[in-house]
């Protein structure tokens, strides 16, 4: 059977499979459910109301990717394709210096000291790492897509690629959806190629409306049917009583289950109310 | 293959000579059927160009030598020649043999599915799983690949990157049953070893597979290699949905194609070809199985499954049977 290309052995899999690394979240709980973290390899889509933190996240996971192998990290690069304009530098900046002092917060003082002298510790190289795309319609998201290949290929670090948010520009002024329906899946096959061929994990960032149907209402993505088999997991991010949760909707070895976050000055860390919990018990 | 019979020479009616030996006469007979108590003995001399995919055959009459039989057996063996070319007419008690025999049902392994199915997954058959988002329809896939493995290998066709080993080896112990950790071990190592994955991302890539696997198949067969009995593509509908629709027919084409050849691979090798589907919003507000009207002729089995409330239990229902009425359902559960 070795005269057909790429063809392997699950068992060859299995052990490639369980040394592959995940990116971490920077929530504990969130990255509990996930077998630690967003997996390398798959497009995972992230979906949410607005205000729930998913650009938040997408910018966590940017910057998480570069936290140096020494420290449990990829020691990568990220890709930041932005359709919404709802990147903010000065956010990234801080949510880098939150990722940095969290790193320094396991040495001691005097390591502490000699550590966060070293260049690659400042905020600015986590900042330097992170290669943004603003793109302003659906031809220039086609665009960068096709782009990403050859990219990809000339900065073979890159081992995140967040598209924030992901059918912002098909949503209007599309005429033909038949049309558009083509293009999405045309683009989501691509997606799911650079995630395979260059072992990265692709983040889809997607809005959420409620859906109301037999009785009760329920969340579902942005595009319905027609986008929602092009992503190999699905995480939906939704507010309980004042608190934020996620939800994993889809996902090929992961059993559906929720954890609680929290979006703080420094990134997304574990909720703060689950430790009052936890006493009360 | 094209192959095209040339005469040189007379004759009403002629058979053919074998060309497994380039060159070498043998005899035929030419019966002329305005006169039947005459007939020609001819030599016959057959030669096959490579390139051209074209046998001659010349006639140069000979005194009529040969007994009857043994022209006769110079004509069917000319008649096998022809047929290998293309498949010959088979009787319906040959079919009915060949299905006891060589089609077997492969039990997927979830209850609720194979009592639908009649068994399982039977062999010759392209089956279809449609459903929306989260259904089950890749549990179902990795399920069967993980019991089916067990018997003869599997080829996983993956276009959705969720081809999980571990999942698989998660289901492979599940019904291990109780034996010594080595043991279990090695039948986990055999077993896997037998599932064949490999990521697809264009319709151009899946039918070059599946003509690369057809040669492959053609060849395991003459040697007695390992044998497929179970192909699953997970999921169509994602190589097909950029292409379909539109004002050129091509994806159509490309679509019926692809099932037409999947089909063929599914009689000729005996195995069974188990594809994914998702849903699209029809008429009303209700559901429907993508890839439109052109696709729902092509498997020979349809089933569509929906998943209860966020649970483990899932349900499945006939949309289409060859030999069962559709409309049944049935409930199985996946368990973590």
């Amino acid at each position: 059977m070795a005269i057909i290309k790429l063809l392997r052995t699950a068992w060859d899999m299995l052990s490639e499979e369980q040394m592959q690394q995940h990116i971490t979240t920077g929530c504990e709980d969130l990255d509990h459910i996930l077998r630690g973290g967003i997996h390398c390899g798959e497009v995972t889509e992230v979906g949410g109301v607005p205000g729930i933190g998913k650009t938040q996240l997408g910018i966590q996971l940017a910057v998480n990717v570069q936290i140096p192998v020494e420290y449990g990290g990829h020691g990568g690069q990220a890709v930041y394709i932005d359709t919404e304009g709802s990147f903010m530098v000065e956010r990234a900046h801080q949510i880098a210096e939150g990722c940095i002092n969290g790193i320094l917060d396991n040495f001691t003082d005097h390591d502490r000291k000699i550590l966060a002298c070293q260049e690659w510790m400042q905020p600015n190289s986590f900042l330097s790492n992170i290669f943004y795309f603003r793109i302003c319609s659906y031809t220039e998201q086609i665009a960068v897509t096709n782009y990403l290949e050859k990219f990809l290929k000339e900065h073979k670090d890159v081992k995140i690629v967040v598209i924030d948010s992901v059918t912002f520009h098909f949503r209007q002024d599309f005429d033909d959806l038949a049309c558009r329906t083509r293009i999405l899946s045309g683009m989501s096959l691509k997606l799911m190629k650079l995630a395979k061929t260059n072992n990265l994990a692709v983040v889809l960032l997607n809005q959420v409306t409620t859906k109301y149907t037999e009785g009760s209402f329920h969340l579902t993505l942005a595009l319905g049917d027609s986008w929602s088999h092009s992503c190999t997991n699905r995480i939906i991010l939704y507010w309980n009583a004042n608190e934020r949760y996620a939800y994993i909707d889809k996902s090929p070895s992961l059993p559906s289950a929720s954890a609680p976050y929290s979006v703080t000055s420094k990134g997304i860390r574990n909720s703060t109310s689950h430790c009052k919990r936890v006493r009360m018990m | 293959m094209l192959t095209r019979f040339r005469v040189e020479g007379e004759g009403e009616r002629s058979s053919m000579a074998e060309n497994d030996d380039l060159g070498i006469e043998r005899t035929a007979s030419i019966q002329n059927p305005t006169k039947p108590s005459s007939s020609i003995g001819a030599r016959v001399r057959a030669t096959h160009d490579d390139d051209e995919d074209e046998v001659r055959v010349s006639l140069r009459p000979v005194l009529p030598h040969s007994s009857s039989d043994l022209i006769h057996q110079e004509a069917a063996r000319a008649l096998s020649v022809m047929d290998s070319f293309h498949q010959p007419w088979l009787t319906g008690v040959e079919l009915l043999d060949d299905a006891n025999r060589n089609k077997h049902v492969l039990p997927t392994g979830l209850e609720g599915i194979d009592v639908l199915l009649g068994g399982g997954l039977r062999e010759g058959q392209l089956i279809e799983i449609a459903g929306p988002s989260s259904s089950g329809k890749t549990q179902v896939c990795l399920h069967s690949a993980s019991c089916i493995a067990d018997k003869g290998s599997v080829m996983f066709l993956d276009t959705c990157n969720s081809f999980s080993p571990n999942r698989i080896a998660c289901m492979v112990n599940q019904f291990s049953g109780p034996l010594f950790k080595e043991a279990k071990e090695r039948r986990l190592e055999r077993i896997m070893s037998s599932i064949l994955c490999q990521p697809i991302y264009d319709i151009f890539e899946l039918l070059d597979t599946l003509h690369q696997l057809e040669s492959t198949l053609k060849h395991t067969v003459k040697t007695g290699g390992y044998k497929i009995c179970l192909l699953i593509i997970d999921s169509i509908s994602s190589l097909i949905a950029p292409i379909l629709g539109g004002k050129s027919p091509q994806g159509r084409l490309l679509m019926v194609s692809a099932g037409i050849v999947l089909k063929k691979l599914a009689h000729e090798f005996n195995l069974a070809v188990l594809v994914t589907n998702h849903m699209v919003g029809g008429e009303g507000g209700i559901i429907k199985p993508a890839l439109g009207e052109s696709w729902k002729n092509i498997p020979h089995v349809r089933l569509v499954v929906s998943r209860d409330q966020q649970s483990n239990v899932f349900t499945a229902t006939v949309l289409k049977h060859t030999m069962r009425a559709s409309g049944r359902t049935a409930k199985f559960v996946i368990h973590n």
